[in-house]
């Protein structure tokens, strides 16, 4: 009976033109975001590559120098664009793409993307997240919405009911005919999305199991609204009301609640403004030691205790540059502040991404979006990662050339110039993101809100039974 | 095959049906005559589960419709007034599904046949139901039940609606189906049709069985009379 009930509720779908053309405008939009995003993410990578190649030789090829001018001439950390970035972009666009590091401070990712396009990328982009997260379940809801509500109306309802029908069989057919095209399409995207990514060359490792680990993710999506779809429908006595009460939901989960989560988010911890943050750091930095004034108390007492370490009188009979040792300790006290200050906004996002999380109770939307983009490595948590490990080489980067001042000039000598090749044994930035393994576990909650959903869900059908 | 014993069924003070009893047996074509709200669909609903009886019980070959309600459904077949089926479907697809809905696999020989025995011209079978008139879709509805291989078949109103021709040829199917040894019982407004098809007749009011007779017994004119005495309708004088 289920896979009589299958068939025919295909067949019906099939034979519908509104149907068949909406799949095949969904499947158009499908290929032309994934076209779409293969080529952006083929101009980003090259722009990369090419970007972190002349950086590199720029910094290389600076010549003799002072290492300390060296630190204040700076290099670029740049973000590498993940592979699975092509079919979700997460935050890419608006977090920034590279940072730029330098002696004494620490800054934030720039250059992103959103900042360099016109007021027209208001409307948004097709990318093949938007079609997976916003587009998929319209389809579902317009595949669905009349589809225990026809019954109703065209008056099979009562044949069937004196034909014995069996409950269970009946929604399990109408179940698998809703969410079967749905699994096609999704599938075949993903495949697409699968033999593009592991056929493009230099873009990093490509990782089918982050893939399948994402198709799953949005399986799930999809099962959770053919569910609540059929439950819509069945309870629903006209497929006009199914239809609106379906569209509700879908604006409720997909646009209302993530939009509210955020700005509920927001107001419960909002983060600093820049120049609240700016001021701050400079409060906190004003009160430490300031590598560049000798004549700092901070500076005064740093210099009495490494005499007094040193069993010397005079800075000039220390075993090393004084100046490029206090330079140094400088570095190292805003290091610290950088890092109490950006701490705090971890621990706000932290406090914020727990609000979302809690809200995504609300919304299967949510810890969807969430699990994508951890696994596309575009979230937020994973461009935190990022700058934690740019600001961890820029604090490195300013070691070594403090260390090479220090060891290589006298103190007061601030004509020395390092060697031409020294450059070239600042080892380059690379950086990995968290592996798989890391990202599901960290985003164990959400999978826990995605498996709640699933769950019950498939008990409203529990429902559609009772009928 | 169909019995309903003090059969009662009350919507809070409303008495819709009011203790019937009536029996039909196999091969017998019992048609319920009576005036709209007579209680003719409550009984027909009572006898397929579709609603619980207040007191009473309905039974389909001495199986109790509200104990034994998937054993009963697997030997009756049902015919609405207006039998609706899949429109985007053709008549061979509509008899597959609901065939197999009734745990019945049939071969597209075994459709064809059912839907030839049902009398439906052959050019119709793969056409899709929306082109069909309601003759044609109570023919597939014949085809269901035969394909069911029904012992018990209740009809609501199937002719009403239908022209002569069709009515005419349904009723032939009915009596082919009786033959067979189907019971069946049809609510009708129909006085003609019942006279031509039954083998008893019962006119309800009320709710209640009112008159019973057996259709070889009685003319049509004689019947007319009954019908019209029992609703206290004036005959109108031509």
């Amino acid at each position: 009976m289920t896979r009589k009930t299958f068939f025919k509720e295909s067949k019906e779908l099939f034979r519908d033109g509104r149907v068949r053309v909406a799949m095949i405008i969904v499947v158009i939009l499908m290929c032309v975001s994934v076209w779409i995003s293969a080529r952006q993410y083929q101009n980003i990578n090259e722009q990369y590559k090419v970007a972190n190649t002349s950086e590199r030789a720029i910094w290389d090829n600076q010549g003799e120098k002072n290492p300390h001018s060296a630190a204040h001439y700076g290099t670029y950390a740049f973000k590498p664009k993940y592979p699975l970035s092509l079919v979700d972009q997460g935050v890419d666009k608006y977090a920034g793409t590279s940072i730029f590091l330098e002696a004494h401070k620490h800054n934030e990712a720039q250059f992103s993307a959103a900042s360099d396009q016109t007021g027209l990328a208001r409307f948004g982009d097709l990318t093949p997240d938007f079609m997976l997260l916003f587009m998929m379940p319209l389809l579902i809801i317009l595949l669905g919405y009349n589809s225990f509500t026809k019954e109703h109306e065209m008056g099979t309802l009562t044949l069937l009911k004196s034909q014995g029908i069996s409950s269970w069989k009946w929604i399990a057919g109408k179940w698998a005919a809703l969410f079967l095209p749905i699994l096609i399409l999704t599938t075949v995207l993903f495949i697409i999305a699968g033999l593009i990514l592991s056929n493009l060359r230099d873009f990093g490792v490509f990782d089918w199991n982050a893939l399948l680990w994402m198709y799953l993710v949005y399986t799930v999506y999809y099962i959770i609204f053919v569910n609540l779809i059929l439950f819509i429908s069945a309870k629903t006595k006209k497929s006009g009301i199914s239809l609106v009460v379906a569209l509700s939901l879908w604006i409720l989960s997909c646009l209302a609640i993530p939009k509210a989560a955020s700005n509920i988010a927001e107001d419960a911890y909002p983060y600093p403004t820049r120049q609240e943050f700016a001021a701050n750091v400079l409060k906190d930095k004003k009160q430490g030691l300031d590598g560049h004034n000798p004549w700092s108390k901070k500076a005064q007492r740093l210099k009495e205790n490494v005499l007094a370490e040193h069993g010397v009188d005079s800075v000039h009979k220390l075993p090393f540059n004084f100046d490029a040792y206090r330079m140094q300790k400088g570095e190292e006290h805003e290091a610290e502040i950088y890092f109490k200050h950006y701490n705090y906004l971890k621990e706000q996002f932290v406090k914020q991404s727990k609000v979302y999380k809690g809200l995504a109770a609300f919304s299967p939307y949510l810890p969807t979006r969430f699990m994508s983009m951890a696994i596309a490595h575009t979230d937020y948590a994973t461009h935190w990662n990022f700058a934690d490990a740019a600001e961890n080489y820029r604090i490195a980067t300013q070691k070594f050339l403090n260390k090479n001042f220090e060891q290589n000039a006298a103190y007061g000598d601030w004509s020395y110039r390092a060697d031409a090749n020294f450059w070239k044994q600042l080892p380059a930035f690379e950086y990995s993101p968290p592996q798989l393994g890391a990202v599901l576990s960290q985003n164990f909650s959400n999978l826990g809100v995605l498996g709640c959903w699933l769950v019950g869900s498939f008990a409203l059908l529990l429902f559609i039974k009772k009928m | 095959m169909i019995t309903t014993q003090n059969l009662t069924k009350k919507y809070n003070d409303q008495t819709a049906l009011d203790q019937l009893n009536l029996n039909v047996n196999k091969g017998e074509i019992y048609c319920l005559l009576g005036a709209n709200g007579a209680g003719k669909t409550t009984t027909i609903n009572l006898l397929l589960g579709f609603i619980e009886p207040t007191s009473g019980s309905a039974l389909i070959n001495d199986l109790n419709v509200s104990q034994k309600a998937k054993e009963t459904k697997k030997i009756l077949a049902y015919i609405p007034e207006n039998l609706m089926l899949y429109p985007s479907l053709t008549a061979i697809e509509n008899l597959d599904y609901f065939s197999g809905i009734a745990g019945k696999k049939l071969t597209k020989e075994n459709v064809i046949s059912f839907l030839k025995e049902a009398g439906l011209q052959e050019n119709a079978f793969e056409k899709r139901i929306t082109a069909f008139s309601k003759g044609m879709r109570q023919k597939v509805g014949i085809a269901i039940a035969l394909a069911k291989d029904a012992k018990v078949l209740l009809l609501d109103e199937p002719t009403s609606g239908l022209d002569p021709k069709a009515s005419n040829e349904f009723g032939q199917l009915l009596h082919k189906l009786s033959q067979k040894g189907v019971a069946t019982l049809m609510a009708t407004h129909d006085l003609f049709r019942a006279k031509e098809v039954a083998t008893h007749i019962g006119i309800m009011k009320d709710g209640q069985l009112k008159e019973e007779c057996i259709a070889r017994d009685i003319s049509l004119r004689d019947l007319e009379q009954t019908y019209l005495s029992t609703m206290n309708y004036k005959e109108v004088e031509l």
